[in-house]
């Protein structure tokens, strides 16, 4: 039911126009993101729905920002916005059309080769050339992902923008290079990883059932690695010749070699394209490094960069060598690894930090060039370090620790320029500079927060006074702030590192010399400039009176107020800021404290006060000691008085005697 | 160098006692009534003037000064009964004379001794008092400009 234009709208309404219901999930329709029902309040519409986005997990901000209209198959982001809360915390949610019906995973059987086309492939290569016009990828493809409104419709691919790119994504359904990498750190990837995921889709439907079911996600990625993705993929089951053909050249191990969207959407020119993807060469005995046999160079790559430590033991171990040379005829390659390995032990295995996991991401880098950046155990595509950070900054300290060491020693630009022609050098070397220059900023608006904030742009800040009330941007700061004073402990102060760093990180350039001035370790000069801050924050976004702020402050201003030296003066600022914090513009009381005409006059005074006390108790002390000098002086004067008596006297009678 | 200079200081003082010495000499040789008389009657301020080692003897100047106001008279009877130590010795042994003249330096000893009793007592009031301002003044300044609670508290 629509609800009247002129109504005020509740205060969890997404955009003003969506409600969300949170008592009313929609199971299937998210693609395994949380769904909810959704009211339209203009029109009362109730086709769409609200995505949950993980309170620790950064949506696509990008893509929200972006594809702002309904598209045909695609469920556009309609708006986005915090929600009504669940589980105790403020809920963010993406608003989209709902699908038209169930995802095509809850009755999957055979599809025929026509209805493939014409239902999947083609509706879905339109959506992603849609996309691709807009420099966008989806990363969501996948038979869960991908609705039919009833049986002969086309298919509508589902949301994926509630999440990090391919984060839900199963291993099947992702290049081997992707699936390898930390959910969250694979990255916006490209086009051909979403073309290889359709792939994986038409063979899902082809055959009737998910590839590789029952294998852990490990285990599907290296068996794509020993076998190719296709032999993988496909295993025993018989697709259509028109979809082999299609799917073999989707699934090729490298991007570049799978087709256009121009090649897939026109099937003449895909069925008369084949692909002849070199199978890896494969040993005649496995190379067993931790729990991975080894096959191939593939294989090696990926064993030395999930398990660093026992593929380093092997790389400077004696078996690697012969069976490079004789196992894969790869003489070319052992020579290299040799002179790196060389090279390394020049200059002293352990002779700089990081050392052997620098290694490793060389040697991996060299192996395979198309692999991933490895990084002491972790794999991940450079643009996805930001998601990986924010999951591992919520609940995995180790990741975190190895993350932290990769932006630290700039990997990423090490990587990049071992592989030139397949990224971009330049600006990757300019990017792990800038993430090394966040996390070495020193002072509260530095360090990790920073980095975390600066890599996602939509993730809530994570301050234990913001926790749970979904500060996603600058404007939810002073009200997240102002319900926290109402319970936070009074002596703690208002701004912590995360509130700084997620200021600093969302702020423009007016506001960077009130957060560089965070930067002192003196408490007066930190509060007064945290209170410039969130002074500022309040007149550009949120100018509602904030009193449990302002009062938290004033408890606070104690040291400000004892920069007064005058008592009265003292006195009258304290009943000022009380008076001021009461009516909750912060402003007001920022003027009142920084004074500065009258805080150097009452300096002056005070100077002056000073001085005056200081004579005061030296002409005490002169008096207090003084009491020897005084009897000198006393029996002087007296003895002087006395013979002046005297003198007098004889005069007297001189003069007495002369007058006869 | 110090023994250098010292020596004709010294040599000077002697010269000086030589010369008082040469001085009284002569005086009793030629006025010996006037010489009785004078020691007689200012032989408190003599012996003062032994006893006396402050610097600048100041209670001997007091007492000599007191006694010398009393001694103008006797001498200028001396002078008119002609100057003879027949004569001084009258008036030397007139109670009154020397009764007067030694009372006289009495006076002035006495003097000397309290007058700076009594500027010591009018110091110490003054300071008192200058103390008691200032310290009103420091209370002032202290109630004005002092922190709103004492250190430690």
């Amino acid at each position: 039911m629509a609800i009247p234009p002129g109504s005020a709208p509740p205060a969890e309404t997404i955009a003003g126009i969506y409600v969300v219901d949170p008592t009313r999930p929609l199971p299937l329709a998210g693609g395994g993101v949380p769904a909810f029902a959704v009211t339209d309040r203009r029109t009362g519409r109730t086709d769409v729905m609200a995505l949950q986005v993980a309170p620790h997990v950064p949506a696509r901000p990008q893509h929200l920002q972006v594809l702002t209209k309904p598209m045909e198959g695609l469920l556009t982001p309609l708006a986005h916005g915090k929600g009504p809360a669940i589980g105790g915390e403020a809920g963010y949610f993406v608003i989209c059309n709902r699908p038209p019906g169930p995802p095509v995973s809850a009755t999957l059987q055979p599809w025929p080769e026509s209805a493939l086309i014409s239902l999947v492939l083609r509706p879905i290569a339109h959506a992603l050339d849609v996309l691709r016009a807009q420099t966008l990828t989806h990363r969501a493809i996948r038979a869960e992902n991908v609705f039919q409104g009833q049986p002969g419709q086309a298919v509508v691919l589902g949301a994926a923008w509630a999440a990090p790119p391919a984060m839900h994504q199963p291993a099947a359904y992702e290049p081997p290079y992707s699936a390898m990498c930390l959910p969250a750190g694979r990255g916006e990837g490209s086009l051909g990883d979403d073309i290889y995921a359709l792939g994986v889709l038409l063979v899902t439907l082809a055959v009737g059932r998910v590839p590789m079911a029952g294998l852990d996600e490990a285990a599907v990625t290296r068996r794509k690695l020993e076998l190719g993705s296709y032999a993988a993929v496909v295993g025993d089951g018989r697709l259509p010749p028109g979809i082999a053909d299609l799917v073999g050249g989707m699934l090729a191990e490298d991007p570049d070699h799978r087709p256009s969207l121009k090649i897939l959407l026109d099937l003449t020119a895909a069925r008369g394209r084949k692909v002849a993807t070199r199978p890896p060469q494969r040993a005649q005995r496995p190379l067993q490094i931790g729990h991975t046999a080894v096959w191939n160079v593939r294989m090696l790559a990926y064993a030395v960069s999930s398990e660093p430590e026992p593929g380093l033991q092997v790389l400077f171990g004696a078996t690697l060598m012969p069976w490079l040379r004789r196992g894969l005829g790869e003489a070319a390659l052992a020579v290299r690894i040799e002179e790196m390995l060389r090279l390394r032990a020049d200059r002293g295995r352990n002779s700089e930090p990081y050392a052997d996991a620098m290694l490793a991401m060389q040697i991996v880098t060299m192996i395979d060039p198309l692999a991933p950046l490895c990084w002491d155990g972790l794999t991940l595509w450079p643009d996805g370090i930001g998601p990986a950070f924010a999951v591992a900054h919520a609940a995995d300290p180790e990741t975190l620790a190895r993350l932290e060491s990769l932006v630290l020693t700039e990997a990423i630009a090490i990587w990049a320029t071992m592989r030139e022609e397949r990224s971009d050098p330049g600006s990757l070397r300019l990017a792990a500079r800038q993430y090394r220059g966040w996390l070495q900023t020193r002072g509260p608006s530095g360090g990790l927060p920073r980095v975390l904030y600066m890599l996602n742009p939509m993730l809530p800040c994570g301050s234990t006074l913001a926790a749970g009330r979904g500060v996603v941007g600058l404007t939810d700061v002073p009200a997240a702030l102002e319900a926290a004073a109402t319970t936070a402990d009074r002596g703690a102060e208002p701004l912590d590192s995360h509130t700084v760093a997620f200021i600093a990180a969302r702020s423009d350039r007016r506001l960077t010399m009130d957060i560089n001035a965070l930067n002192v370790t003196e408490l007066e000069s930190r509060l007064v400039s945290q209170l410039r801050l969130l002074s500022e924050l309040q007149i550009r976004f949120d100018p509602r009176p904030l009193p449990a702020l302002a009062g938290w402050f004033a408890a606070q201003a104690g040291p400000l107020v004892e920069r007064w030296k005058n008592r009265a003066r003292r006195a009258e600022i304290a009943t000022g800021l009380a008076s001021l914090a009461a009516a909750g513009h912060l402003a007001p009381m920022l003027a009142l404290i920084e004074d500065h005409a009258n805080l150097a006059a009452d300096s002056d005074a005070a100077g002056l006060a000073a001085s005056a006390l200081e004579r005061i108790e030296g002409e005490l002390a002169e008096i207090d000691g003084g009491g020897p000098g005084r009897a000198v002086v006393a029996t002087r004067t007296g003895q002087e008085i006395a013979a002046g008596m005297g003198l007098a006297a004889l005069a007297t009678a001189l003069i007495l005697a002369a007058l006869g | 160098m110090s023994k250098a200079t010292a020596q004709p200081k010294s040599g000077g003082g002697g010269g000086l006692m030589w010369l008082q010495g040469l001085a009284c000499g002569a005086m009793v040789a030629l006025v010996p009534g006037t010489s009785l008389l004078l020691g007689v009657l200012l032989a408190p301020g003599l012996a003062a003037l032994v006893l006396d080692r402050q610097p600048g003897r100041p209670i001997a100047r007091s007492v000599l000064l007191f006694g010398g106001a009393f001694c103008i008279g006797p001498v200028s009877a001396l002078w008119s009964a002609g100057q003879s130590v027949e004569a001084a010795l009258g008036i030397v042994g007139d109670i009154n004379s020397i009764g007067t003249a030694w009372s006289a330096a009495a006076a002035g000893w006495f003097m000397a001794e309290l007058i700076p009793l009594v500027v010591r007592v009018v110091l110490e009031a003054a300071g008192v008092a200058r103390a008691a301002r200032l310290r009103a003044a420091r209370a002032k300044l202290i109630e004005e400009w002092g922190p709103d609670q004492p250190p430690g508290q």
